[in-house]
């Protein structure tokens, strides 16, 4: 068994002219969470897909589960689990139905299907619904049976795009549980998703944006050495207004909206402090507060596009 | 296997769930059948024609109840001028018609020769090309009593129209009846239409649903998944098959004359190429729409062009050249030899073998080009 | 509500224009294939009985009977595909489709016709297939016919009289068609055909498709009454196949020789009517189905036969039990194929044909309503539904 889980090198998509991921590189070790942030069209699911078996890869290499996706996709499927963004088992078959169609696709003998059909129910929370067509059940339902049939045959590599995608908090705090239980038990999990308060939850992160890792590392890591300089927390009910104002002068360095405030990056804390409320003072604007904050991942995330924007292609950060 | 069986009890659990699947797989061919059954009817009995008598004698009725009387043509009109023919053969109220001119007796008594007139509505040229050889017939068949007639008055000695009178006889299908012809090539086109459109929407359905997706990144492979998808559309079609022949004796009275197994299994022979057809359509089709114009683009010349209606042996030599790929072809002349001739396994081999051929090809085409990739 | 639908139809018909474009391989189909199936037919097919395959057993080989066959081989009804003796391999013949009729000369042929007695010749057809076994039959008898006037008139030349013609002339005019060339009969036919499948199959997933993919819910949300959904469908699919029919009568008259006798605003009436008529019977199909699935099938399955078998394009109408002739009146190619046929082989008025178009757009406007209704059935049983169980 190779050191890694996951390693790849390089990897690149291209369709036609469009570049959808550009030299990837990035290593996952086995039992750990690996989180991949971006916003929608950044780049995750097609490498995912590129892991799975379901895309070639325009160049570079990838090896999940000791096999190469390119060279032996069939092997890899043998040992990994996919959970697609895109709700994808039938519709029109009931829970029981689905766990049953899945469990014998992947070869399954009858008795294990069986006993792994109580504890799929189980975890998903879906006893007493066995005969419910998955058609009638609610999002945060669909995605539990999702996971359940995408590691009913124990696999020790699972791929999650955006499994909480349209989730309900409740829903999605208890399927982190299961990610995490799956993780104790040495499963190696690479997730995808576009929230960033999951991004909490994970091992290690790679951020990406526009086909390209722009950050990586550990969450604390992350927050701690990526972004050096003050952020400035103002909080007005005119958040827009002043984001208008801010926007535009050269000592800020970043700018955005968060909820009602405002997260203002700057060079010196007292300075920024000072130069803000005069700029807002001319707007009329008066903010309640205005506190230096630990920076969130989003926060990060946003330092980081806007660093690629302004002065070109980083390079991939290690942990 | 295990495979296999999920995808296949997976694919009967999906076809039971959709409610109006089964009416339209299992009803609608047996209606179309008993639509067709009564429909099909190319023997041209009966035209509808315009008796023009502008002369009004003896001879000239004489002649013209030949024509009524022989049974091919009713009269829709009996008419004194040429000009009230137009109308009616305008508006499709006769088909046919036939004018005596003035002066018609006369002649005939004279000795000289008496013309007579037939208008034809060519706009149905089948119709025509059969009532103008009717009529002709007729015609010339009373000239021949009218000149018998005349040399026995004068010479006064019996003498007897040498005729050649051929005894028909007509094999198979003693009544000619266009609905025995017919009905058989329903079966074939009906099986052709269900199962090519069904393999074709098949996979297609799962791509756009997004649950292929799942499944190809399971381990399973290409021919697991696609034996377990097509598999019940050869169920599908046998039940067809069986409804359809058991109308078609039972009800229509069409005849089952060799056997029934042997129809079965070429029938599964056919089937072959059509899923194969069907299953390459998917594979070149992203959308359900585009499978089924695609589908349209193989059904309809399949059915103009096997000799469902049409004789192959009028087309042109490409088009002849162009039929030796289309099953269909293959298979008519098995259900009719099968049903109508009692022919068996002796004379219809090359049939059977030539579907055998095209199936593989085709199947064996479409496997290969199937790719459990999202592109 | 009733304020204005028609504003509502505009969005709709942009949206399928759009919807359309971006599936290039589907516009490509619906504006072409017609004209490439129209190209095809009309070169392959015909109803014109020709060349059928024949054998000739001449037990009797003088030259009476010889002469006989030749008259047969002289014709390009039949080809003469076997010359036996003995009629022992007829069958196995006729059961390989090797030949389709056989002609019979006894061995006593030409002694009877010396001896002035009509000889028996036999004239065998394969009757499987039914239709060019009644032509068949019905040349053998006509060459037959001539055969024999021709023998009795020697008999009597040799009996002394002379100078005989026979006191018939039968002058043969045929209107409209002047050499029965099947394919002005069948090209016709044949468009009516080939455009009732491809509209009604393109617009039966038009709906339905968007209940698949469950964009209809959305709809459904929305104001948009649902007339004017249908008809902002409806639109680009008329606009589309226009395009398409011209196409097909372009061809038809370029290559087969079938142009437009009569006035083409009516025929243009005529085919509007028509093209609306077979999108709308596509549009009720979506509307009252759930799969595109099904919709497809039932598409093809309530066009395909339908329209070939009761439409007058093959079998005449006039030949039918009542109960079927009463079905025809479903069939929208029907009446269209009056018109056709009248406007391009006859160069008739709108005499002629008004009633076709009346109800060409009785049909369209009846399953037009009726595919509201539907719809309108639908989003109450939705509503209710959501009503009852929301999980």
């Amino acid at each position: 068994m190779a050191d890694h889980s996951i390693e790849v090198r390089s990897l690149t998509k291209r369709f036609g002219d469009f570049t959808a991921v550009d030299a990837v590189s990035f290593d996952v070790g086995r039992g750990a969470i690996f989180g991949f942030l971006g916003a929608n069209g950044a780049g995750k699911s097609t490498v995912i897909r590129m892991l799975c078996g379901l895309l070639d890869p325009t160049s570079g290499t990838a090896t999940v589960g000791g096999f190469d996706v390119g060279r032996d996709p069939e092997k890899v499927k043998r040992v990994i689990g996919y959970m697609s963004q895109k709700f994808s088992l039938y519709e029109d078959l009931t829970v029981v139905e689905n766990i049953r169609f899945f469990g014998g696709v992947y070869g399954l003998p009858a008795k294990t299907i069986q006993s792994r059909l109580a504890w799929v129910l189980d975890l998903a929370g879906l006893e007493g619904r066995e005969r419910s067509l998955t058609r009638t059940l609610s999002v945060g339902w669909k995605q539990r049976l999702a996971l359940g049939c995408a590691i009913l045959h124990e696999p020790e590599i699972v791929f999650l795009d955006e499994p909480t995608g349209g989730v309900d908090p409740a829903s999605r705090r208890r399927f982190w549980e299961l990610i995490n239980g799956l993780s104790e038990r040495q499963v190696t999990v690479l997730v995808t998703t576009h929230y960033l308060d999951e991004a909490e939850y994970c091992n290690d992160i790679r951020l990406i944006h526009a086909g390209r890792i722009v950050a990586g590392g550990s969450p604390r890591v992350l927050k701690e050495e990526v972004i050096r300089n003050p952020i400035l927390e103002v909080a007005t009910p005119r958040a827009v207004d002043a984001l208008e104002s801010l926007r535009n002068e050269p000592w800020v360095l970043e700018t955005s909206i968060f909820g009602t405030a405002l997260h203002v990056g700057v060079a010196d804390e007292a300075e920024g402090r000072r130069l803000i409320l005069e700029r807002l003072a001319r707007e009329g604007i008066v903010p309640e507060r205005v506190d230096r904050i630990v920076p969130s991942l989003e926060d990060v995330f946003i330092h980081k596009i806007e660093e690629q924007a302004g002065t070109g292609p980083l390079g991939e950060a290690g942990p | 296997m295990r495979a296999i069986l999920s995808i296949l009890w997976k694919e009967f659990i999906q076809l039971r769930r959709d409610p109006k699947l089964f009416p339209v797989l299992f009803i609608s061919p047996i209606l179309q059948l008993l639509l067709l059954g009564y429909a099909a009817n190319l023997d041209v009995k009966n035209i509808p024609s315009v008796i023009c008598d502008m002369d009004r004698s003896a001879a000239s009725r004489a002649f013209l109840d030949d024509f009524v009387n022989s049974g091919y043509f009713t009269v829709a009109a009996r008419v004194e001028r040429t000009e009230e023919i137009d109308a009616r053969l305008d508006h499709g109220a006769a088909a046919i018609a036939f004018v005596v001119p003035r002066g018609f007796a006369d002649d005939l008594a004279a000795g000289r020769q008496a013309q007579v007139q037939i208008i034809v509505d060519g706009s149905e040229s089948q119709t025509a090309t059969i009532g103008v050889n009717y009529a002709t017939m007729v015609a010339s068949r009373h000239s021949q009593k009218i000149m018998l007639d005349a040399l026995e008055r004068s010479r006064g000695r019996g003498l007897k129209p040498v005729l050649v009178d051929p005894e028909l006889r007509v094999w198979y299908n003693p009544d000619l009846k266009s609905r025995n012809f017919m009905i058989p090539g329903v079966l074939g086109l009906i099986l052709m239409i269900t199962t090519t459109t069904l393999a074709s929407l098949g996979v297609v359905r799962e791509r756009e649903a997004g649950t292929m997706e799942q499944l190809i990144v399971t381990p399973v492979r290409p021919l697991q998944l696609i034996v377990g998808k097509l598999l019940p559309f050869v169920l599908i079609g046998l039940i067809d098959a069986v409804f359809v022949l058991a109308v078609a004796r039972l009800w229509f009275g069409v005849p089952l004359r060799g056997s029934a197994a042997l129809l079965l299994a070429l029938c599964l022979a056919f089937m072959l190429t059509t899923l194969g057809t069907g299953l390459f359509i998917s594979t070149i089709s992203r959308t359900q729409q585009q499978a089924m114009l695609t589908s349209m683009f193989f059904i309809m010349p399949q059915m103009m062009l096997s000799g469902f209606v049409f004789p192959v042996e009028n087309m042109p030599p490409f088009f002849q050249a162009l039929t030796t790929v289309i099953p269909l072809r293959y298979f008519l002349v098995i259900i009719r030899g099968i049903m109508l001739k009692g022919t068996g396994w002796a004379e219809l081999w090359p049939q059977a073998a030539a579907l055998l051929a095209l199936g593989t090809l085709i199947l064996g085409l479409s496997v290969s080009r199937f790719q459990k990739k999202l592109d | 509500m009733r304020a204005l639908p028609y504003a509502f139809v505009g969005p709709v018909m942009r949206k399928e224009f759009r919807q359309m474009r971006r599936d290039t391989r589907s516009l490509v189909f619906m504006i072409f294939l017609p004209a490439f199936l129209l190209l095809m037919f009309g070169f392959a097919l015909n109803f014109d009985v020709k060349h059928i395959p024949l054998a000739v057993v001449d037990a009797d080989n003088s030259r009476a009977s010889r002469d006989l066959a030749d008259k047969f081989a002289a014709t390009e009804y039949f080809d003469v595909e076997a010359r036996l003796d003995r009629s022992g391999d007829v069958d196995g013949l006729m059961a390989r489709e090797k030949i389709r009729a056989a002609l019979i000369i006894p061995e006593t042929f030409s002694e009877d016709l010396l001896a002035g007695r009509s000889p028996s010749v036999q004239f065998l057809i394969d009757g499987a297939n039914a239709m060019s076994g009644t032509t068949a039959a019905g040349y053998a008898a006509s060459i037959l016919q001539s055969y024999s006037q021709r023998t009795t008139l020697e008999a009597l030349e040799r009996r002394g009289a002379r100078g005989l013609t026979p006191p018939l002339k039968t002058d043969v005019r045929v209107w409209y068609n002047p050499e029965l060339r099947s394919a002005k009969f069948l090209v016709p036919g044949l468009m009516a055909f080939i455009l009732m499948v491809i509209l009604t199959t393109s617009t039966a997933f038009s709906v339905v498709r968007e209940k698949e993919r469950g964009t209809m819910e959305q709809l459904r949300v929305s104001p948009l009454p649902n007339a004017a959904l249908i008809v902002g469908k409806l639109v680009p699919y008329v606009l589309l196949s226009l395009a398409s029919a011209h196409l097909v009568l372009g061809l038809g008259w370029v290559l087969f020789g079938v142009a437009v006798e009569g006035s083409y605003v009516l025929l243009l009436l005529a085919m509007i009517l028509f093209l609306i008529a077979g999108l709308a019977q596509g549009l009720l199909i979506s509307a009252i189905t759930q799969t595109q699935q099904v919709a497809f099938l039932l598409s093809i399955l309530t066009t395909i036969l339908p329209t070939f078998i009761l439409s007058g394009f093959v079998f005449p109408i006039r030949n039918m039990p009542l109960a079927i002739q009463v079905v025809t009146y479903l069939i929208p190619a029907k009446y269209f194929l009056v018109a056709l046929r009248a406007i391009i082989i006859k160069g008739a008025g709108l005499p002629a044909f008004w009633g076709q178009l009346v109800m060409l757009a009785a049909f369209a406007a009846a399953t037009l309503a009726l595919s509201v209704a539907m719809l309108r059935r639908e989003n109450q049983a939705g509503r209710r539904r959501r009503r009852e169980g929301a999980s």
